[in-house]
């Protein structure tokens, strides 16, 4: 995808949310009081919002191509070198949302420690040095973090169904 | 009243609680601003949910110190290994590396020292002696005049993201638009919560920061696998002695730099979404005009570190001013310092320090405390810094991963605040690659509340828009708005087009009427002198036969 086409891609979807979002301000009930209608102030936003998404459109099919911001020319063509260029922030993405949708089972401890040391893991290498040195990291850093909140400053985080048995 | 309010915040923060967490909040932030790919703005982020248990002048003491300590930890990384620790101290690099490499590192981070610590007492002294000035303006401003303040603010932070204008406003825009969603500040309607319980509340503005700013900074720091396994000390980091009697006399011979400096520091800070990697270049460039060895610049002059260290210690003085007078965050940083004060129910405005004024005063004291002790412990810091070089990106970016998952939750307890963390983290991911400038989101979410209450109280007031643009501070918020989205396109065109010319002048023109309507004594006199220098400078112009010439690219010279 060229420049070109991926600045028209994101003012176009700046366009399409703006106007979704503008069909959701008929949603909002306008009361009988009050002078500014509870939709008044998102409906100014939005129209700014498209008039600006309607100039960028206008600007890069005009101007082209931005040659200063482009991509690393080092990354294989295709989605696989798409994958391989973006693998790390995935993993970040993808390792997040599993500690995400974890969280009620393992807990802000056992999830947290867990899904550092496979960050650590993942980012780092899994040779067996890097196991003893992530998991040490992992249990330190988070063990931690999670005793200071819970027992400095009082704040009760998600045990899990695990710990939350004892 | 002054001696009673600082001797009050004397005694509030004289604890000594208060006092270790200063010292590792500067500590910290030390440590932080000296690696690069940590923002200050990141480390104080992660600061905030620490303090949601202390008192607000505790806590805010501890984010001051972060913010102090930080502005002063970007000079270890920029002079001894040549890339600098946050980016204002993009300059520091000029002159501090080569110095250090050539033989005088104790030396380069001496006056790098010493220049953050002056700039920092420079600033803090403006700070303590502008903020309640500017705060009694600000007492003048009736709803429609904040709202003009705040599309100026929104305005002036996306004009400097200069060719890419349109994506800060944008930016801005959608920032504005993120605070819409939950029930409405005036009368409690639900918007755009698409039948969710959960989005009733809205996101959390510490979450969306959080995410925007240091989950989405993080990721691009790891992006690239090769040096997401590096450490700094592969650049060849070596430990030091501060070089502390000379490197004062240096800058005492050249005090002119450290007071010019920090007052473009302090100046920068004031405009709304200018931060230290703008002042630090700005001061950098002034130092090198005035010197009579220009050419020396770069090759690891004294001159050289002092201007962009100074500078960029003086910018949070600024910014803060801004903040507690009229309760517009200057930059990111204070932008995250006004949303600690939203926690502790304070709302920053015009009566702020009026109505807080141990708060207040507790601002100002920890940054002038905050300020010595970066001096005291930089030194122990710099071995620390060495330590720190050996970790390798990747467990640092794992580990703070972690910690904002932990902190994120803290802040109301619900799970759904660590979602919005990670939405908001790929949001910004994806901004930050496509080139859209993160700073006017960030505003626009800090000041959406903000605009929309006064809108809904000026039209409460009467609905004739005709205040907005009447009224003289609207009037004047409005003008220099408009001037300073049109200032991008006069950059691009100075020196090529004819209408560029008349740019200043009629700027000085426009300003000058609100002035005037202001009335009194002081400001007709202001806006005197302004318009005069508008005609002055369109007379030369018009002497030079309305001629234009391109010098170096884009100066512009008159004939």
């Amino acid at each position: 995808m060229d420049r070109l086409n991926r600045d028209a891609i994101i003012a176009i979807v700046l366009l399409v949310f703006c106007g979704v979002f503008f069909w959701a301000t008929f949603d909002i009930r306008q009361p009988d009081y009050g002078v500014l209608m509870p939709s008044t102030w998102p409906r100014v936003i939005l129209g700014v919002l498209s008039f600006l998404s309607v100039i960028y459109l206008v600007q890069y099919l005009r101007q082209g191509a931005d040659e200063t911001e482009l991509e690393d020319t080092t990354r294989e063509p295709g989605i696989r070198g798409w994958v391989l260029y973006w693998r790390n922030p995935l993993w970040c993405f993808g390792l997040f949302f599993v500690y995400l949708a974890t969280l009620p089972m393992l807990g802000m401890l056992i999830g947290g420690v867990s899904f550092v040391f496979v960050l650590l893991n993942v980012l780092g290498g899994w040779d067996r040095k890097n196991l003893v040195l992530h998991a040490a990291v992992a249990l330190l850093a988070i063990g931690g973090m999670w005793s200071l909140f819970t027992f400095g400053l009082g704040v009760l985080l998600p045990p899990g169904m695990i710990l939350g048995q004892f | 009243m002054i001696i009673e309010n600082i001797l009050a915040a004397f005694v509030e923060l004289g604890t000594i609680k208060t006092f270790i967490l200063m010292m590792v909040g500067v500590a910290g932030g030390l440590i932080a601003g000296a690696i690069p790919g940590f923002t200050i703005a990141m480390a104080v982020v992660l600061t905030l949910p620490f303090t949601f248990g202390m008192p607000a002048p505790q806590g805010l003491a501890t984010m001051v110190s972060v913010l102090v300590g930080g502005l002063s930890g970007g000079l270890m990384a920029g002079i001894l290994t040549g890339i600098p620790g946050t980016p204002s101290s993009v300059a520091t690099t000029f002159d501090g590396f080569p110095m250090a490499r050539r033989g005088e590192p104790g030396l380069a981070l001496g006056i790098g020292v010493w220049s953050s610590f002056s700039g920092g007492i420079i600033s803090a002294i403006l700070l303590v002696t502008l903020a309640p000035q500017l705060a009694r303006i600000g007492l003048e401003f009736n709803p429609w005049d904040y709202f003009m303040l705040v599309m100026f603010a929104l305005t002036i932070t996306a004009s400097l993201a200069g060719k890419n204008m349109v994506k800060g406003l944008i930016a801005g825009a959608m920032g504005l638009l993120i605070r819409t969603v939950g029930e409405d500040e005036a009368i409690g309607m639900a918007r755009f919560n698409f039948g969710s319980d959960t989005l009733l509340q809205g996101f959390d503005f510490i979450a969306v920061l959080i995410g925007l700013f240091a989950f989405s900074q993080l990721l691009r720091d790891v992006r690239d696998p090769v040096a997401a396994r590096k450490s700094l000390t592969d650049k060849g980091t070596i430990y030091v002695r501060i070089e502390h009697r000379r490197a004062v006399r240096e800058i005492l011979k050249r005090w002119t730099i450290v007071v010019r400096s920090s007052l473009i520091g302090v100046f920068t800070g004031i405009l709304p979404g200018a931060g230290g990697s703008i002042a630090n270049i700005l001061a950098y460039d002034q130092a090198k005009k005035a010197s009579k060895h220009p050419e020396k610049f770069g090759t690891g002059i004294a001159d050289g570190i002092i201007a962009p260290e100074s500078s960029n210690n003086a910018v949070e003085g600024g910014a803060l001013i801004m903040m507690m007078a009229l309760g517009i965050p200057g930059d990111v940083t204070t932008a995250v310092m006004l949303g600690a004060l939203l926690i502790h129910d304070v709302i920053p405005s015009p009566t702020f320090i009026a109505e807080e004024p141990l708060i207040a005063y507790s601002i100002f004291i920890s940054f002038f405390l905050a300020t010595f002790m970066m001096l005291g412990l930089q030194s122990f810091m710099l071995r620390v810094f060495v330590l720190v070089t050996r970790i390798r990106m990747y467990v640092l970016a794992g580990v703070i991963l972690g910690f904002c998952g932990i902190g994120v939750f803290a802040i109301n307890n619900i799970e759904f605040d660590v979602w919005t963390l990670v939405w908001f983290g790929i949001l910004g991911f994806l901004m930050r690659h496509f080139g859209f400038p993160l700073a006017p989101m960030i505003l626009g979410v800090v000041l959406g509340n903000i605009a929309e209450l006064n809108l809904a109280r000026a039209m409460a007031i009467t609905t004739d828009i005709s205040p907005f643009f009447t009224r003289p501070w609207s009037l004047f918020f409005f003008t220099i708005a408009i001037f300073s989205a049109v200032f991008p396109l006069f950059q691009g065109h100075r020196g090529k087009k004819k209408w560029t010319l008349f740019y200043l002048p009629v700027a000085c023109f426009a300003v000058s009427v609100p002035l005037y309507m202001m009335g009194g004594v002081n400001r007709p006199i202001l806006a005197t002198i302004v318009l005069a220098y508008g005609a002055y400078t369109l007379w030369r112009r018009g002497q030079g036969g309305w001629q234009l010439e391109a010098v170096e690219g884009h100066d512009l010279v008159e004939k």
